[in-house]
């Protein structure tokens, strides 16, 4: 217990320096602005109860809004994300269930398996993320299109930090 | 109570969800000047609509009586019509301007939304800059004065309301020519107050006040309203109070009365103070 608290602590606040000394840093021609700390929704462990889970989301929205400036804007969308992740995870679970006690992690469930996963929890997150954040409906698809493509560079992050993660 | 604990162990996660999310959403909307300002701006389209929307009706139920207002004043416009007719042919022109001899430009309007319950009272007029209302034009209805406008934007324009306690008047006693400055004390919508008339001039209950045109806003001659008590009060004026012609509950089609050569005047004034 103490451990798992200590280790998502770690993962957390990797995380967090990760995506403020790094990849908000990265804003290529104003559509590309990868959000990589949904991560830490997405390694949060299966079981966890629903409570908590969208506690720690707005604590992580709230913190990525201390750094960014910009008050709920983060945490609105994170909650969202915590928000419907149990429902995704119902809706992909794979043949057999879930282990007991796992994480939803590349090495247990597989490639295929988290790709989906990542997919649709950060999909929601940046769809409310960026929505929010023009406040309008009138840029609708340059929104959509800023969506998609912050969308496809967080992945691709998110994918190659699991490979690594588990890697070492 | 088992039932309401029972929804409530079935949906909590809904419910606190909504919960955070709406924190979330709160610290969205105050925090961020641009999202309050959008949400902010969405509300007061809404009820700029439905504001207008009942108007529309309250004026729709007073057709008869605005109808008799019109009449009466097409008949007194008919009859200044006349006079001036006669007048102006007498008089020689030599300049063959067609806008030359014409000095207020008039404008109808109508009221959409009114206050008469505060201290400083403002109404607002569903003509703006695009059919050209500037600010400091004078708003008169049938019946006589009723305000001045004093900000206007592409389609409407507001003006302070002679029920304000910073609108000022140059008035005069229409029998004898004697002026004075009218303004509202702030109690009565129906009542103002008019001052700096002197003690020797003989005032009745009953007396037609009308503007002067000495501030270039107002034309001259303009009801304001009839005198219904005076009294002397310390020093040699005397303290009027009008009973003023316009009924400030009631108001609906007014008249933006602009002065075209009122440019003219002001730079005049100016070179002499």
């Amino acid at each position: 217990m103490i451990n798992s608290i200590l280790r998502f602590g770690l993962i957390f606040i990797l995380l967090i320096l990760f995506q403020v000394l790094l990849f908000n840093n990265i804003q290529f021609s104003g559509y590309v602005n990868p959000y990589v700390y949904v991560m830490f929704i997405l390694l949060l462990p299966v079981e966890i109860p629903s409570w908590l889970l969208l506690l720690l989301s707005f604590a992580t929205g709230l913190i990525m809004d201390f750094f960014s400036g910009s008050p709920g804007m983060h945490s609105s969308a994170t909650v969202l994300a915590g928000f419907v992740r149990p429902y995704i995870l119902r809706v992909i679970s794979p043949r057999d269930g879930y282990e007991p006690g796992s994480d939803p992690s590349m090495l247990t469930y597989g490639f295929r398996w988290f790709l989906t996963y990542t997919l649709l929890i950060v999909l929601v997150h940046h769809t409310a993320l960026f929505y929010l954040e023009v406040f309008r409906f009138a840029d609708f698809f340059r929104t959509m299109l800023r969506v998609l493509l912050s969308s496809l560079f967080s992945i691709t992050f998110i994918l190659l930090i699991e490979y690594y993660r588990r890697r070492k | 109570m088992r039932s309401l604990l029972n929804f409530l162990a079935r949906y909590n996660n809904l419910i606190i969800f909504l919960i955070i999310e709406g924190i979330a959403i709160y610290l969205l909307a105050t925090g961020n000047n641009y999202h309050n300002t959008r949400i902010v701006n969405g509300i007061r389209g809404l009820t700029r609509g439905i504001e207008e929307r009942i108007n529309n009706t309250r004026t729709y139920l007073n057709l008869r009586e605005i109808n008799e207002n019109l009449v009466a004043e097409n008949v007194a416009l008919r009859n200044s019509i006349g006079r001036l007719v006669k007048r102006e042919n007498s008089l020689f022109f030599s300049v063959s301007d067609s806008i030359y001899q014409q000095q207020y430009l008039h404008t109808s309007a109508e009221v959409i939304g009114n206050s008469i319950n505060r201290q400083k009272n403002f109404f607002t007029l569903n003509k703006g800059e695009r059919q050209g209302v500037k600010v400091d034009m004078a708003v008169t209805s049938g019946n006589g004065v009723i305000g001045v406008i004093v900000g206007s934007s592409e389609n409407y324009s507001v003006a302070m309301s002679l029920l304000n306690l910073d609108f000022k008047l140059s008035a005069r006693i229409k029998s004898n020519g004697y002026f004075g400055s009218l303004s509202w004390d702030g109690r009565d919508y129906s009542y103002a107050i008019l001052s700096e008339i002197p003690q020797h001039v003989s005032v009745n209950v009953g007396d037609t006040i009308e503007t002067t045109g000495y501030s270039a806003i107002f034309p001259e001659g303009v009801m304001v309203g009839t005198v219904s008590d005076f009294e002397k009060i310390g020093g040699d004026f005397y303290k009027i109070t009008i009973l003023l012609a316009t009924d400030f509950k009631k108001l609906h089609f007014v008249d933006i009365i602009g002065n075209m050569k009122k440019t003219e005047q002001l730079e005049l004034e100016k070179l002499f103070q």
